[in-house]
């Protein structure tokens, strides 16, 4: 098999793994050698669905001994199977780096015979890269779940990210789904590489190497089995304070097996479930917002029409309007349409001068949804109140047809 | 009569000049950058019986102009009417002067501070859209093996980011030979072992640097095999990575398909 044919398999076998982040590492160019990091993250291009595309993520092999009902490269799955050489892997790595096509790798694998087995071949592409060829680009290295400690220590030295899938967002689920794993198999390795993390942190990081600079991430399907939204952004929200994960990501199932424990291969994936939940994720990450303000036991999924940080608006009226003026950053942070660097200019050019309505229009700030939340010196007295029931119409989308339905048997929310 | 001023188009170039209307009390209707291209200013026929005012770089004037900006502002305000200088656009050179006349009159000692004052806020977007694009270029520049194993480029910015590139590709490609060429500009930046300078190619025909190799195949392979056919999301795409762009990336471009 040549080496075109393998790289066709084995990318697109890796294709459902969301991340492809190169951010969160300060890499510099080795001496003589080729390439760093750079600790924002670019991306090189777009796949065709709009994923940004910055590693070169294949699979190393996708002979799996596993049979996990969600994979397209489960052991029962009747597909072509192929295995790189660390030498292809590595021409491929530093001949697409050098054309600046892609800023670094992401290396994954199935399980080969074990894995310890699977995850010393990771390691090894890893380490010649960094070694004999100076690579100093970005590398994410997955995590093989019951690989020995040594390995997995040996990997968060050469690698910038590590991560370790979760795949299903319940332990009941997850067994069921893929009865050769379960949480505390996904757990053991990811609490491992944390607490390597902290023990080589920012202190030791003078006398020796740094331990996977760009932390940690995890990803979960969302939509192969009957979690709530609100199950899933607690499971996150665990991640990012106790294993203090980089990023969690989601990925809408796309059915990709005919299997009775699934949903039919009809299905669509659900996009739109999907959108809302990285912009709940957002919400956390930046915006200062718990996973049980988005969501509670009375409100346990996203809706689908309204963004999460309008859903938590229009059920707290009583935050809102917000005074622009003389609001902390915080709160200001939370009204809806603006973001973090609306919020920061806002709080940097209020000491200067008042802040009117043209003002924020010139600065650039997204009024279409913020007007309704927003206190300034020229709001009507009649606005100085959030009825949530007025507003919840006005920022719905617009109907395609752009008209409105009379007919529609929905009454006209009229303003009282 | 208001004055129309001729520089070289470079940012000290364009201090030099406001560096010499303090000087000289010039009064300023416009400036004419020469890009050397022997198209004066914006493509508006300029009026015959008034030649424009030429004024030469000094990097002395340069220097203390660029203190002075220290002095009353910062170095992020500096770094930011650079910015906005480079997007080129008609005009672009009296917002800033509009600003810098207003930071030195010292009526408010607090001016330079501000990000939302009526001058600051439209050069602080033109400048947030060139480092958009010179940050997205990052990404999107193409390098081609030539035989000589120089890694070659060319790019078409809608702005003239390169300058802003070049701290970028000089690390993360220290020990290799390549150029950055924008074909737009008629001007490249080239990096080998004793630095960075900037070259021309006169009669440069635009395409001739897009080289065609094996692995340039493999990575299109790789391109069309990531595709997850149940997401395609073709208006995403065209946001994430603007059509104008595609011409010179192998993975999308018609000029590389395959053969």
């Amino acid at each position: 098999m040549d080496i075109r044919e393998k790289l066709r398999i084995l990318s697109a076998a890796a294709k459902y793994d969301v991340s492809c982040s190169s951010s969160g590492s300060n890499r510099c160019t080795p001496p003589g050698g080729l390439g760093d990091a750079c600790s924002a993250g670019i991306c090189h291009t777009w796949a065709a669905d709009g994923r940004c595309v910055s590693l070169l993520k294949v699979l190393l092999s996708n002979a799996c001994k596993y049979d996990c009902a969600y994979c397209a490269n489960r052991r029962s799955n009747d597909i072509p199977r192929a295995t790189f050489t660390p030498k292809e892997l590595i021409d491929l790595t530093v001949e697409f780096y050098r054309r600046n096509y892609i800023e670094g790798l992401f290396l994954s694998s199935a399980v080969i015979k074990n894995p310890d087995y699977t995850m010393e071949l990771l390691v090894k592409v890893a380490k010649e890269l960094r070694t004999v060829h100076r690579f100093g680009g970005y590398i994410h290295l997955k995590a093989i779940p019951g690989a020995s400690p040594r390995l997995l220590t040996e990997a968060g030295f050469y690698a910038d990210r590590s991560s370790v899938n979760i795949e299903v967002p319940s332990d009941k689920s997850l067994q069921y789904l893929a009865p050769e794993k379960n949480f505390a198999s996904i757990y053991a390795p990811m609490n491992f590489l944390a607490e390597r993390k902290l023990e080589y942190g920012p202190t030791a990081r003078l006398r020796g190497p740094s331990f996977l600079p760009a932390g940690q991430s995890t990803q979960m399907i969302v939509g192969a089995s009957g979690e709530s939204d609100y199950q899933i952004l607690s499971l996150s929200s665990g991640f990012y304070n106790r294993q203090k994960l980089k990023r969690v990501y989601y990925s809408g199932y796309v059915p990709i097996n005919a299997d009775k424990r699934l949903p039919v291969l009809t299905t669509k994936p659900p996009l739109a479930r999907e959108h809302r939940l990285y912009q709940a994720d957002w919400l956390m990450r930046f915006y200062n917002f718990r996973y049980d303000e988005i969501l509670d036991e009375a409100h346990p999924n996203l809706d689908l029409e309204l963004d999460p940080k309008i859903g938590w608006a229009l059920r707290h009226p009583e935050f809102f309007p917000v005074d622009i003026q003389h609001a902390d950053y915080e709160a200001i942070l939370r009204v809806p349409g603006i973001g973090v660097k609306s919020a920061q200019l806002i709080v940097s050019g209020r000491r200067f001068s008042k802040l009117r309505l043209e003002q924020l229009k010139k600065m650039g700030v997204v009024l279409k949804r913020a007007k309704y939340f927003i206190y300034h010196p020229d709001t009507p007295a009649s606005l100085r109140r959030l009825y949530p029931e007025m507003v919840r119409p006005l920022l719905l989308p617009r109907s395609k047809s752009g008209q409105l339905d009379l007919f529609a048997g929905s009454p006209l929310a009229l303003p009282a | 009569m208001s004055l129309s001023i001729q520089y070289d188009s470079s940012f000290e170039g364009f201090l030099s000049a406001v560096f010499e209307i303090y000087r000289q009390h010039l009064d300023v209707g416009e400036f004419r950058p020469d890009r050397g291209d022997g198209n004066l200013g914006d493509g508006t026929p300029g009026d015959i019986f008034m030649q424009p005012f030429r004024i030469e770089t000094s990097e002395d004037a340069a220097n203390r102009l660029h203190r002075a900006i220290l002095n009353f502002a910062s170095e992020e305000v500096y770094n930011l009417l650079h910015a906005a200088l480079l997007s080129e656009e008609p005009g672009v050179e009296m917002k800033i002067l509009a600003y810098l006349k207003k930071l030195f009159s010292g009526t408010d000692p607090n001016y330079g501070r501000n990000p939302a004052s009526a001058e600051m806020l439209p050069l602080y977007k033109i400048a947030q859209s060139v480092r958009r694009e010179a940050g997205g270029l990052l990404g999107l520049v193409r390098f081609a093996v030539g035989p000589d194993n120089v890694l070659y480029a060319e790019i078409e910015p809608r702005f003239n980011v390169l300058q802003l590139m070049e701290t970028h590709f000089s690390k993360r490609f220290a020990n290799e030979k390549w150029l950055i060429y924008d074909s737009r500009r008629d001007y490249g930046i080239y990096h080998d072992e004793f630095g960075v300078q900037v070259v021309n190619l006169p009669g440069y025909k635009s395409g001739s640097m897009d080289l065609k190799d094996a692995f340039t195949d493999l990575w299109k392979e790789f391109y069309d095999s990531i595709a997850i056919k149940e997401r395609e999301n073709p208006k995403l795409l065209r946001r994430c990575l603007p059509v104008r762009y595609w011409n010179h990336l192998p993975e999308r471009s018609v000029r590389f398909a395959a053969t």
